[in-house]
């Protein structure tokens, strides 16, 4: 079962991988145009449509990913207080309730969505026209990747229920990984260490002397 | 023991919330609009009981909205309810305003891997030395600095505990202070733009991402300035928090070269240079290097000459003939040459900032349509040159003066490491903002080249490689999905909402209050602030504003101010224990005996701070409207 799991954890942080580097896309194309609009003075109307694409589809595609990092934001002014069996309990109960209807109706209404644009051949409204049906299909496809990584979600809370454990998922780059910023600014355990015996001393010379002049 | 009082808290804030309408809700008469306000109070209780919020909205939106379709036409309500879904979300694929998320983000996840952080914070402690409670204010500018261009809260407050902590621990900093000036410090970012927390706010309300730009700036600044004040007010009466520096920690070692000619002509740079050029002996020092330090020496004057040069130019530029192409360079120019000069801290900063909007306020007429001026024929018909240039000049010499006067060979040292670490960040901002506010670029384009700044930062750095950029990449996916498809819920969430009538029952009871304007600014305020506790800004800014801001045109209160109190109330929600998320990344990077109660207990004086500023923001709104008013008025 674990390895089910895993395996399709890996495959949404596929999708949200590939589509991530549309940023660097995303960087250089409209560096190009600024260059060439205001340097060369020669403007693609097209720019405007495609970047816009390559957001849309960067940020929709990574949906399922940061779902299987755990990176969707959530209130843990309780949540993160519960055991690991009340949270599994919660978050089972509310992947139902809300999750699967909102994403269901969203990948289905995003099907026909899309099936209506590529009937028409649908292009952008522009000098330079894109196929836009493409882009509209980005909408079912992040849609149903996002239901089956929920799906997931859903059996790795009945396994937490079973166990009182959340059940393990595969690291993945961190905002805020402590070793390598502790590495990127060369301190180490030890130092803080060291500087922990300052902070005691202090800490014995305030209680000593009361409060000095506070 | 602490777990029991955590929960406590949140169930009371939870009964807090649900208890007020299940009460006052007229079960008997339901109309939709009540309908709507269950909506509201049930998502807020949904979203503490710790179910990623996106979703929570999304789905709560998907069924509430089929309540409303269907309470009109039953048989259509399917197809309408995925209607709206499938618009809702496809408008957040093309916002236009959302894309500079990404661009954003991606370019503080660079600049942050760039490393310069441990540069940047030893060169403000050296050039700040002489201040009371100077590694402070240096933390407090190097957190502004670098949590401007980044962004990252956790990453800043961690990389500052790491490095300031143990300096200010060192030095005989009281552990409140020290963890209170990270603390508040590393949340500087969110208000002080280019940050997403406008442009979110900006693309809910409906309010120009330029113009809160432009209009965030200054507040920013004073909040920075208010927490310096504090800092220095602190240091200088209670010296025992905040000791001085030690000599030996302000012993800056000079390269062998510059101090053999200290020693043999002056410590004074422009007689010691000029010494050493003339003089006949040679100590061993190239001339090459000679005329490098030179140079280094001179580039505040070269950028004072080019920055008058720049001024006179604008001035005196003849109103009658006005060429688009001329336009832009100018003003290109004018925006970089202003950065330079702003960041070398020549005491000309007000005037920097004032006059190039100012002479470009001179009438316009259109190019004659045959042809464009040469430049010789232009300079024919300049104006003559304004009186205040000639004051503007006379200032700028004498403080050129009085600042070569003290410039001494050590002091180049520190200009050197300012050089290699403060300009290239500070210029980067200011380059970013000011061709966004000076409306040379969009948002999006300059976030862009902000973007391809990180990663010329990062390489000029010598950090960028392959997993640098892998990883910043994939950083960027996540954090912009998760803004994003917040957006995703909450557009469908406001849908649902408004379909209901939810917003008119809001509007009914509010104005049924008759409150005056100054009223209900502070009601509002005050809410969002109790909100920043169980809920995150950006749940706050997708959730409420499209509640309150329809309400703002019954008060006559300007969208843009709104915002900025907003930006700067939901600050202090980083701040407020328990839930401030900057306590904990701190903790987790502090010695062990620092406790959460010392971290706390350190944040509230700035928090107080916060509020304060909060205050003189309201009772002198010109902090805020000043800029875009000038600007685009």
């Amino acid at each position: 079962m674990q390895k089910l799991l895993l395996f399709v954890d890996m495959l949404s942080t596929f999708a949200g991988h590939v589509f991530a580097w549309a940023i660097v896309a995303l960087t250089a194309l409209i560096s190009w145009e600024v260059f060439s609009r205001y340097v060369l003075n020669v403007p693609h109307p097209w720019v405007l449509d495609a970047q816009i694409m390559l957001y849309g589809a960067l940020f929709m595609m990574a949906g399922a990913y940061t779902l299987s990092k755990e990176g969707h934001v959530r209130g843990d002014v309780l949540y993160s207080f519960f055991s690991p069996r009340t949270q599994a309990g919660f978050d089972l109960v509310l992947y139902i309730v809300f999750f699967l209807p909102g994403i269901f109706a969203l990948s289905h209404a995003g099907w026909i969505f899309a099936n209506e644009s590529l009937a028409i051949n649908e292009k952008t409204f522009s000098p330079d026209p894109l196929p836009l049906w493409p882009f509209k299909f980005i909408l079912p496809a992040a849609g149903y990747g996002l239901m089956l990584q929920g799906i997931v979600e859903i059996i790795r809370c009945v396994i937490c229920l079973r166990d009182g454990k959340w059940p393990s998922r595969v690291d993945d780059v961190e905002e805020v990984d402590v070793d390598k910023l502790k590495a990127m600014v060369h301190v180490s355990d030890a130092d803080i260490a060291a500087v922990d015996t300052l902070v005691v001393q202090k800490e014995e010379a305030h209680r000593a002397h009361g409060r000095p002049a506070q | 023991m602490k777990l029991r009082k955590e929960l406590w808290f949140g169930i009371t804030l939870m009964a807090a919330i649900l208890a007020p309408t299940l009460v006052f809700m007229p079960w008997a008469e339901m109309t939709n609009g009540h309908l709507g306000l269950l909506m509201l109070s049930l998502v807020v209780v949904a979203i503490m009981l710790g179910f990623p919020t996106a979703f929570t909205l999304m789905g709560m939106g998907v069924i509430f909205a089929w309540f409303a379709y269907h309470n009109a036409n039953p048989e259509i309500a399917v197809r309408q309810t995925l209607d709206l879904m499938v618009q809702r979300a496809y408008s957040v694929m093309t916002n236009d305003v959302l894309i500079s998320i990404p661009l954003f983000v991606f370019m503080g996840y660079l600049v942050e891997r760039a490393n310069l952080i441990a540069k940047l914070f030893r060169a403000l402690e050296l050039a700040l030395a002489r201040l009371p409670g100077s590694l402070a204010v240096a933390t407090l500018v190097t957190c502004a600095v670098f949590a401007t261009a980044t962004g990252i809260v956790g990453a800043v407050v961690t990389l500052m505990g790491l490095l300031a902590l143990p300096a200010m621990l060192h030095s005989g900093y009281d552990i409140r202070l020290s963890a209170g000036v990270i603390t508040a410090g590393g949340c500087l970012g969110i208000l002080i733009p280019p940050s997403v927390m406008l442009i979110v706010y900006g693309a809910t309300a409906g309010v120009s991402v330029v113009q809160l730009y432009a209009g965030a700036f200054f507040p920013g600044i004073m909040l920075a300035g208010l927490y310096i004040i504090y800092v220095t007010i602190v240091a200088k009466l209670r010296p025992h928090l905040a000791p001085p520096l030690p000599m030996a920690e302000r012993h800056i070692d000079l390269p062998a070269a510059t101090a053999a000619l200290r020693d043999t002509y002056s410590h004074r740079i422009i007689p010691g240079l000029i010494g050493a050029l003339k003089g006949g002996r040679n100590l061993g020092v190239p001339g090459v290097d000679i005329v490098k330090q030179g140079v280094i020496a001179l580039l505040p004057a070269m950028a004072f000459v080019l920055f008058m040069g720049l001024v006179w130019n604008l001035a005196t530029r003849p109103s009658e003939v006005y060429d688009t192409s001329g336009l832009v360079e100018m003003g290109v120019s004018a925006d970089t040459q202003e950065s330079t000069t702003e960041g070398l801290a020549e005491p000309k900063d007000e005037d920097a900032v004032q006059e190039p909007p100012g002479a470009d306020s001179a009438p316009a007429t259109p190019a004659p349509a045959d042809a464009v001026p040469s430049p010789p024929a232009a300079a024919a018909e300049r104006l003559p040159t304004p009186s205040w240039f000639w004051g503007l000049l006379a200032a700028g010499v004498l403080s050129a003066i009085a600042f070569y006067s003290i410039f001494t060979f050590v002091r180049l040292e520190v200009f050197k490491m300012l050089l290699a670490s403060f300009f290239p960040l500070s210029m980067m901002i200011l380059g970013v903002l000011g061709s966004i506010v000076f409306g040379l670029a969009t948002p999006t384009e300059a976030a862009a080249i902000g973007s391809l700044g990180g990663i010329l930062l990062a390489a000029a750095y010598r950090q960028l490689n392959f997993t640098v950029v892998k990883e910043s990449v994939f950083l960027t996916a996540k954090t912009s999905a998760m803004v994003c498809w917040l957006f995703v819920g909450s557009s469908i969430f406001s849908a649902a909402f408004a379909l209901l009538g939810g917003q008119q029952v809001v509007e009914h009871w509010v104005l049924s209050m008759q409150l005056t304007p100054v009223q209900f600014m502070l009601l509002a305020q005050f809410i969002i602030f109790i909100l920043g506790w169980p809920l995150e800004w950006t749940e706050i800014i997708v959730i409420f504003m499209p509640i309150f801001i329809p309400l703002l045109a019954h008060f006559h209160i300007d969208p843009l101010f709104f915002g900025l109190l907003v930006a700067l109330n939901l600050q202090t929600a980083f701040l407020s224990p328990p839930v401030a998320m900057a306590a904990f990344y701190l903790k987790g990077v502090a010695p062990k005996h620092v406790t959460l109660n010392q971290i706390f207990a350190g944040m509230l004086p700035f928090m107080a701070i916060q509020v304060l500023a909060l205050g003189v923001l309201y009772a002198f709104p010109e902090i805020g409207l000043w800029l875009p008013k000038v600007l685009y008025q």
